[in-house]
Order: structure tokens, then C-alpha cells, then sequence
């Protein structure tokens, strides 16, 4: 089972995580279109919330960025496989199994209600003596395994396999940025694995770690999580960066601005998302020491990410920009993200914390960060590498209609929500009160929803025509210079006949220009 | 569009709102500068021909500048951070005015100055710095009043502080705003500030107990009561003594609402309550005694009496 | 081009999250230990018998002295020496779950128990996935070991048993500090 076949088990199934998610999305805004509905009851919702988001964090956008990456990485380096190809397949099939083992708690009678980052004492047995926490903390201690599996395979590939001349300042940015990634996963994710059995302990054998009734503390939950879900924040957005640094050269005909600044600050990034996580504790009362530590280490982390995107931009100007539909999603990317990212800065900006934490300004902030950020970047990833993992090309005519679906929806339903949060809405509500404009205000969020989940039936057309007529792509249908273009779409199975040589991180362009051309 | 977070009453909501304008510039300020580049390129570099463009790869130099720019504008932030921080969590010196302890899924809420205790309205006197404590009896929750304060959370074996001083007589919404449970959208709160005189008023009212209905439906309903299991979760001082499991009824009938905002407190709304809490606030721990109507009309006619 | 062999660098990478992983779980047990309240009733300093665990220490270093001579006897391609320190090995590494699991039997029949107190609850949580991390290896040396049997000395299993080693040789080092923090902090 070679890795593009794993790659592409991995799409597919976070797409059918994507849809399932997106359902929930669906029916959390039918409960929230007017005041005091009665379309889901209080116990439904609070189900409905937690599995959505841990749904879409850990069954979609980390699998889709990690399959995405398991794909494309020996490509990209001129590789034959992943170095360890059967831990590669049982990445796959424990993160699979780790899904399925969540969906089951709905059928052991009920779904965890805690809300994806179960709080204690909330998550304790006294208070959620129900299942589905030990579904959910079971279920991603399995994912965790495969995540980290995944990161290991990675390291090892990008670190061993690169082909000759492929030195690491040679390498895609995207390869980089996965590298980097990679790395956060192994500090991050084993935090998650000890929270996470230290809650299981605490609800099957009885001990107290979260519990102050028996001595422990509900707060050292939080730092725990935090320490990892603070980093995982990030593990979902820079392989994302990746995909924009790839795309937005190709289509603006230049090289990346700034290679070596954006290479080194996505290490900075991944060092100092190390450093932030009390700033999700800013309300919690620990005291003014660290709320003064965390907020400067969280307004610190805007520079680097500021630097990336000045430098995105920096390698548009003066290129010949190509309006195609990956090129829209990035484009769209890089205006999403930059609100999503201040919206961040305010809230780094710790005394505003102070007011808009666990409040519908989250909600907004970080779906503009995870759907504005993350997905539009992947959205312009699949336009992209679709032609090269099926050798056919997706209609531009259906992306168009997707792009601007997708994009307008988007911002409908998530803009609103920075001003719902600023009066008063807190978070995680099953309803509200009729407050003079919150109905008006939650209504056009839910007509943006759904506005996004035609977009999404449109994508899953373009698919599903472009898979069995959509026009043939050759190697490489957009001049594009990485190795995955120097191979048939799709490759075969040893993916290349012959690895082009490599003296730059433009090898096809290089081929193309013996003399230089123009620098 | 009134937003609350934009319209403060106290002078901590509105070192808060102030902290906020100028994080707006800031970050509009690069919001403008991102947009407007990308809106020139789309126009100005769109693809004209086959030809290459310039092949640039860098300049150290504007590395540099949009690196330290942003670096001292966030250093501004930092600063400015620390100024409002100190404003609005003043020093602590003095014991509490005010006592609120969550619960699933009401505010229990305390009054030093006075023996007197009351459940999910909160009043304060304007004009004058009320130090609030707040503790929670289960579950994290979180004591917010966007136009009044900062938020803090009601952390189990914690107790946090938050300073409010209002400035302006009203009633001002509130909220939970820490997920604990199935009701957390229903754990609501108002903050009814008066003029010194009218709370002081208020205030005595509130520290006196309650008096024994003298006769007909109420007096029944007082025996109902006891009689009912109602007893051993709520308390009426005065009358009977019971932990705070459950909101103190001693002046239910005076409140403007009822179950933490979910209901208008009229009488109707109070005998539709206790036919059924659980229809009318799922999960609630408040259980269902399946009344019968004449237990209905005598216990609403006592719980009237509560003033 | 391979510049690092591939089992090696794997599990160095393994390795480190599950150093990650052992941190977190001893973080707790100092936060509860010396800046928590663990609750009246058991400590390490009224629970524990640390001369007795340093004898099943020892027995766990001393497997990685085995270990590491067991792959200098493969270097040499002395494969029946190799055999046998291997075996070696894997005898004390079983020695030493061995001793564990008499030293839980004890605590738990004396009522110490991770619902006691927070004691229990830091202690059982942080030995016994130290001690799952052993059981783990051993079935690793166990298999390799019949490996050889089967299967004869590949570059794979040489390649394989050197990635062993480091597990092994990580999962004393976890001990080393368990034992430091836990045992003799309560005996000198």
C-alpha cells in the first residue's frame, strides 16, 4: 500500500468526516436561526457542538493536512515511498478506527456533551456520567497514535530521502513547513495523551487529578490541554502555509519572496506556539504574572505570521497573476486569515480578552483562522494537485461558482458573529434570548451556512464529473516548478522514471532556463 | 446597533472599550494595508501575456522593516495591555461587598452588609467601587456583565475577584459564559444598579426575612411547602432554614425574573414553572412533582407572598 | 539517499514524544507532591520501600549494560554471545516488572490506591506506564530474539535490534528519574 494510495484513503475519508461535520454545523445553526427554538433539545446541542468540533479538529483538518502532505512529501523530494510504509498504512487505519470510536458513543446511547476541550470538573464522571467522554478521550488517544505515527514517518522521510542535491534549503516550502509541523506534533501531541489518561483515570479508577474535592485542581486541566491544543492550533494551519507558498508563486510566475524569512519564520512560529497556551486562561484568575507572560508571548507570535504574509504578498506584486480557482482560494486565504490573525491580536491584547473570551468573537475568530485560513488554503491545494493525484483537471467553471459560494457564505455566516460575541452572546448556547438583534443577526449566520453547504455540494460535483470526464492535465498543467510536476498525473506507482537534477528549489524551472533567464 | 461591550456604564467597561478602539486602529491599519496591496495586485499585475515577470526572490532590508513595525506595534499593544489591566483589577484590600457563587444553573448572590442572600439579579448602587467575589459550588462557570466588567471565571476551591463601579442607574444584561452543562444558555443574570438611597432601601428590604402567610390559598401553599420536599432544596428566611441548594426564595416575588432570565416573573409564568421545570429548562435539577392544580394555585399564592 | 538509518532516527523520534509524554505525567506528580494538597493518608515517605525498589533498579540498569553488550557481541558477529545477552536481558527486564508488580500488590492491599489520595493517584499513574513502557520493550527483545532464531541476522534485524536499544535504553533512563524523584527523595 504505497503512500499516494494511503494519501488519497485519507482524503476521502475527511471528506466524509468534512460532510458529517458540516451536517452538524448545519443543524447547530437550524437550533440558533431564531430565539428559544425548540429544534434540538438542550441535551442534543450540547452533543451536537462537542462532535462537531472534534470532528473538525481531529478528524479533518488534521487527517486532511497529513494525507495531503503523506501524498505529496516523496514526490516533492524525489522519493520513492515513505520511509516506513507499513507504519504509513497503520497511521491510517488506527486514525480511522479512532473516528469510528467516537460515532459509536451515539450508538452506546450518547455522544460526549463537553465540548471538544472537556473542561473539568464538566468532564468528570459526577458530572458527565454518561459514556461519552470515555468514548472521546478513547478515541483520540487512537487518533493521537496515528497522528504521531504520521509525524514520525515524515521526519524520517524528509530527513533520509531526499534525492540528490535536494539539500533542506532547497526544499519546497511545503515540504519545509511539514517538516517543521512534524516536529510540533511530537511536542505536542503526547501533552493530549496525558491529559487525556490522566482524565480517564480519573473517571474510571476514581482518582481526583482534576478534582478539588479530593485535592486536585480543575484548573491544571486546562494548562495540560492548552499545552497541547494551543500548538495543535498550529499543526492545523502550517501545512496550510505550505500550500499557499506553493500556490501563490506558480500562478504569479515569480519565486517566493522572502524564501529564507519564510522558512525560518515558520520555525519561530512552531517555538513560540509552544509558549502561549495560558492565554486561553486569561479568565481563569491565575493571576497578573501570567496574563502579562502569555500575552506578550501571544502578540510575540504575530510577527513571524505577519511576515508571511507580507511576503505572500511581496511575491504577487509585480508577478502576472492567474485567476484560477486555486489561485482565488488563495487569494481569499490571505484576506480571511489576516482578519482571522488580528482578531487573534485582540485577543492577545489580554484586558480585551477580558471581555470577548467564550463569547461568539472566539467562534468568529477562529473559524476565520481554521475555515478562512485553513480551508480556503486547502481548497486552493485540491484545485491545484487534483490534476496531479487524478490526471484529470477540476472545472474551472463549477470552481468559480464554488470559490464564490464558498467565499461570500463564508463571510455570512462568520463576520456577524464578532459583533454577536461583542454584545453579549457567550458561547456553546442551545438558544438565546430575544435580544434586539440577535435573532436578525443569528439568522443571516445561519443563511450563510447553508449558503456554504451548497458550496460544498458544488465541489463534491466537480469531483465527482471532473473524476470521470474532466479534461486530461498532462504533468504538469500549470508550468509549475517542484519536483511532483517532472512525473505523469497520475504517477506511477515507483512515482518517477527519473528524478530531474536539482540545484534550487525550482528544479523544473531550471531545466526550462539552462542560461538563468531573467533574475 | 446597540453592542453592549461598546456602550460601558462603568469606568472598568469603559477602560476596557478604550483598550479595544485602539487595538480597531492597529489592526485596521494593517487590515487596510493587507487589503488595499491585495486589491492593487489584482488590478495592476493581472496576466497580460506570456511573458515572464522579474524573477525576485527578496530584499533583506523590507524584511526588516515589516518585521520591527510590527514588532513595536505590538510591543504598543503589550504596553497599553499592562495601563488597562491595572485600571480595571484594582488592588484587593478589603473583604468582598458581594459573594456570587455559581451553580448549575443559577447565581447564588451574597451581600456582606447585610444577612441577606438572593438568587440571579444583582443589585448595586451607582457611584460607588463593589468589590465582587466569585466562587462556584459544582462547575467552572463565569461571571460576565459585558457592559459593567471584564469577565471572571467561578472556578470549584477558587475564589476570583472582579471590580465594578456603575455609573448609571439601569438594568444591565448578563451571562454564564463558561460552558457547565445542559443550561448553560439559561444561566443568565441581570445587574440592577440604583441610586445609593433607592439600594440602600432596597437592600434592607431584601436582609428582612419573610412573614407566615396569615390565611387562604398562600397559607396553604406554605404548608404545601413543607409538605412537598420543596423545602429541602430552597430556603425562605424566616420561615425555613435550608442550605443553598437551590435559589433563595425568601423575595422571589420581588425579582424580575425567573430560572436566571429563561422566564418573566409574573404569576402565571411562576405556576407554569412548577408544573413542569423540566419542560421549561431541560436538565434542570429541579424535578417535576407532577402538581396537582390545587397544589399549583397554593404554592403560587405563597410564592407571591415573597416580596 | 539514506543519511541516518531509518529504524534508528524512527524511533530517536519516538522516542522524544514519549519523553514529552513521561513529563507531563511527572509534572503532575511534583505539582501534586510539593505545591498541591495530595490529601491526608499515604506518601511516598510512609508507602514506599526504596531499598527494595533500588534491587529491582539495579536489575534494570544492569539490562541495559546487557543490552548494549549484546550489541557490541552482533558487531562482532558473535551471534550465540549476542543470543545470550540478549536473553540476558530480557531475564532482568522481567525481573524487574516482576518486583513492580509485588511492589503494587503491597500498596494495594494497604489500601494505596490512585482513589485514595493524590499520592496514589500521581504514583500508579507515573510507574505504571513507566512499567507498561518495559512490558513493551520486552515483548520487543522477545521478538527480536526469536527472530534471530527464525530468521538469521538480516542488516534489517541488526538495524532493528540497534532501534530497540534506544527504546531501552530511554525507558531506564524514565526510571532513572522516576526512581530519583519518587524513592529517594522520601530515603536520603
Amino acid at each position: 500500500m504505497d503512500h499516494k494510495r494511503i494519501g488519497i484513503l485519507y482524503l476521502s475519508t475527511t471528506l466524509v468526516f468534512f460532510c458529517i461535520g458540516g451536517i452538524e454545523a448545519l443543524l447547530m445553526r437550524i437550533q440558533l436561526a431564531w430565539p428559544d427554538n425548540h429544534f434540538l433539545s438542550p441535551d442534543a446541542y450540547d452533543q451536537v457542538f462537542t462532535m462537531h468540533g472534534t470532528t473538525m479538529v481531529f478528524l479533518v483538518v488534521v487527517p486532511l493536512l497529513l494525507g495531503l502532505a503523506n501524498y505529496l512529501t516523496p514526490l516533492m523530494i524525489g522519493a520513492r515511498d515513505m520511509a516506513l510504509p507499513r507504519l504509513n498504512a497503520f497511521s491510517y487505519w488506527v486514525s480511522l478506527f479512532g473516528g469510528i470510536l467516537l460515532y459509536f458513543s451515539f450508538i452506546d446511547g450518547h455522544a460526549p456533551d463537553a465540548g471538544w476541550f472537556s473542561y473539568t470538573p464538566l468532564s468528570e464522571k459526577g458530572f458527565s456520567t454518561r459514556n461519552g467522554l470515555d468514548y472521546w478521550a478513547l478515541a483520540l488517544l487512537g487518533i493521537g497514535v496515528g497522528t504521531v505515527a504520521t509525524a514520525i514517518n515524515l521526519i524520517v522521510t524528509i530527513i533520509n530521502l531526499r534525492t540528490e542535491g535536494l539539500t533542506i534549503r532547497r526544499l519546497p516550502l511545503f515540504v519545509w513547513m511539514v517538516l517543521v509541523n512534524s516536529f510540533l506534533i511530537i511536542a505536542a501531541l503526547p501533552a493530549l495523551n496525558a491529559s487525556l489518561v490522566m482524565l480517564l483515570i480519573d473517571r474510571q479508577l476514581s482518582a481526583h487529578f482534576f478534582l478539588n474535592l479530593g485535592g486536585g485542581s480543575p484548573i491544571l486541566w486546562q494548562h495540560y490541554f492548552w499545552a497541547f491544543g494551543h500548538p495543535e492550533v498550529y499543526i492545523m494551519v502550517l501545512p496550510a502555509f505550505g500550500i499557499i507558498s506553493e500556490v501563490v508563486p506558480v500562478f504569479s510566475r515569480k519565486p517566493i519572496f522572502g524564501y529564507g524569512f519564510v522558512a525560518g519564520s515558520t520555525v519561530a512560529i512552531a517555538l513560540l506556539s509552544l509558549g502561549v497556551w495560558a492565554h486561553h486562561m486569561f479568565a481563569v484568575g491565575l493571576g497578573h504574572a501570567w496574563d502579562y507572560a502569555f500575552g506578550a508571548s501571544s502578540l510575540l507570535i504575530a510577527v513571524p505570521t505577519g511576515v508571511k504574509i507580507f511576503n505572500w504578498i511581496a511575491t504577487m506584486w509585480g508577478g502576472s497573476i492567474q485567476f484560477t480557482t486555486s489561485m482565488l482560494f488563495a487569494l481569499a486565504f490571505l484576506f480571511s486569515f489576516t482578519i482571522g490573525g488580528l482578531s487573534g491580536v485582540t485577543f492577545a491584547t489580554f484586558p480585551i480578552d477580558w471581555q470577548t473570551t467564550d463569547t461568539y468573537y472566539v467562534v468568529a475568530h477562529m473559524h476565520y483562522v481554521l475555515f478562512g485560513g485553513t480551508l480556503f488554503a486547502v481548497m486552493a491545494g485540491v484545485y491545484y494537485w487534483f490534476p496531479k493525484i487524478t490526471g484529470r483537471m477540476l472545472s474551472e467553471r463549477l470552481g468559480r461558482v464554488h470559490f464564490w459560494l464558498m467565499f461570500l457564505g463564508f463571510h455570512m455566516t462568520f463576520f456577524i458573529q464578532h459583533f454577536l460575541g461583542l454584545d453579549g452572546m457567550p458561547r456553546r448556547v442551545y438558544t438565546y434570548p430575544n435580544l434586539p438583534g440577535w435573532g436578525a443577526m443569528n439568522l443571516i449566520s445561519t443563511i450563510g451556512a447553508f449558503v456554504m453547504g451548497i458550496s460544498v455540494l458544488v465541489l463534491l460535483a466537480n469531483v465527482w464529473i471532473s473524476l470521470h470526464s474532466g479534461e486530461q492535465a498532462g504533468d504538469n498543467p500549470w508550468n509549475a516548478w517542484t519536483l511532483e510536476w517532472a512525473t505523469s498525473s497520475p504517477p506511477p506507482e515507483h512515482n518517477f522514471n527519473r528524478v530531474p537534477p536539482v540545484r534550487s528549489p525550482r528544479p523544473l524551472w531550471d531545466l526550462a532556463h539552462p542560461q538563468g533567464g531573467r533574475a | 446597533m446597540h453592542i453592549s461591550v461598546f456602550d460601558p456604564v462603568s469606568p472598568e467597561a469603559g477602560r476596557l472599550l478604550w483598550l479595544w478602539d485602539a487595538s480597531m486602529w492597529i489592526c485596521g491599519f494593517i487590515l487596510a494595508l493587507v487589503t488595499l496591496s491585495i486589491l492593487y495586485i489584482l488590478v495592476r499585475y493581472r496576466r497580460r501575456g506570456p511573458a515572464e515577470p522579474n524573477q525576485t526572490t527578496g530584499n533583506p532590508t523590507i524584511e526588516i522593516v515589516w518585521t520591527v513595525v510590527p514588532l513595536g506595534l505590538v510591543l504598543l499593544l503589550f504596553a497599553l495591555s499592562i495601563v488597562t489591566a491595572r485600571a480595571v483589577d484594582h488592588p484587593i484590600r478589603q473583604a468582598p461587598d458581594l459573594v456570587v457563587i455559581g451553580h448549575q444553573w443559577w447565581w447564588e448572590v451574597h451581600y456582606s452588609a447585610m444577612d441577606a442572600v438572593d438568587a440571579n439579579e444583582i443589585h448595586l448602587p451607582t457611584g460607588r467601587e463593589m468589590l465582587v467575589a466569585v466562587e462556584s459550588a459544582d462547575v467552572i462557570h463565569d461571571f460576565w456583565a459585558p457592559q459593567l466588567s471584564r469577565k471572571v471565571d467561578a472556578v470549584p476551591g477558587k475564589r476570583n475577584f472582579v471590580w465594578i463601579r456603575v455609573d448609571r442607574a439601569g438594568v444591565y444584561p448578563g451571562a454564564c459564559a463558561e460552558y457547565c452543562g445542559q443550561q448553560h444558555a439559561w444561566m443568565r443574570l441581570r445587574v440592577i444598579a440604583q441610586d445609593p438611597a433607592a439600594y440602600e432601601t432596597w437592600l434592607a428590604h431584601e436582609a428582612q426575612p419573610a412573614a407566615e402567610p396569615q390565611g387562604g390559598d398562600a397559607a396553604l401553599g406554605r404548608m404545601r411547602f413543607g409538605q412537598l420536599t420543596c423545602a429541602n432544596c430552597h430556603n425562605i428566611r424566616g420561615i425555613q432554614k435550608q442550605q443553598q441548594y437551590a435559589p433563595d426564595l425568601t423575595h422571589v416575588a420581588s425579582r424580575q425574573m425567573l430560572a436566571a432570565e429563561r422566564l418573566e416573573n409574573t404569576p402565571a409564568n411562576l405556576k407554569d414553572w412548577l408544573r413542569h421545570p423540566n419542560v421549561i429548562k431541560p436538565g434542570c435539577y429541579m424535578p417535576n412533582l407532577n402538581l396537582s392544580d390545587s397544589d399549583l394555585t397554593q404554592l403560587t399564592a405563597f410564592l407571591e407572598t415573597l416580596r | 539517499m539514506r543519511r541516518f538509518d531509518t529504524a534508528k532516527l524512527a524511533v530517536s523520534v519516538f522516542v522524544a514524544s514519549e519523553a514529552v509524554f513521561f513529563g507531563f505525567l511527572i509534572a503532575a506528580y511534583i505539582y501534586y507532591a510539593y505545591f498541591g494538597a495530595t490529601g491526608p493518608g499515604p506518601t511516598a515517605g510512609n508507602s514506599l520501600n526504596p531499598p527494595r525498589t533500588l534491587f529491582f533498579t539495579i536489575c534494570l540498569i544492569a539490562s541495559s549494560g546487557t543490552l548494549w553488550m549484546a550489541e557490541r557481541k552482533l558487531a562482532g558477529s558473535e551471534r550465540k554471545e549476542f543470543r545470550l545477552w540478549l536473553a540476558g536481558t530480557i531475564f532482568l527486564g522481567a525481573v524487574f516488572i516482576a518486583g513492580q508488580a509485588m511492589e503494587y500488590a503491597g500498596l494495594i492491599s494497604g489500601r494505596v490506591t490512585p482513589e485514595r489520595n493524590l499520592f496514589g493517584a500521581t504514583f500508579f499513574t507515573l510507574t505504571g506506564f513507566h512499567g507498561f513502557h518495559v512490558l513493551c520493550g520486552l515483548v520487543a527483545l522477545t521478538i527480536f530474539l526469536i527472530l534471530t532464531f527464525v530468521r538469521g541476522f538480516g542488516q534489517k534485524e541488526v538495524s532493528g535490534i540497534g532501534a530497540v536499544a534506544i527504546y531501552w535504553h530511554f525507558v531506564d533512563v524514565v526510571w532513572i528519574v522516576i526512581f530519583s524523584l519518587v524513592y529517594l527523595t522520601v530515603w536520603l
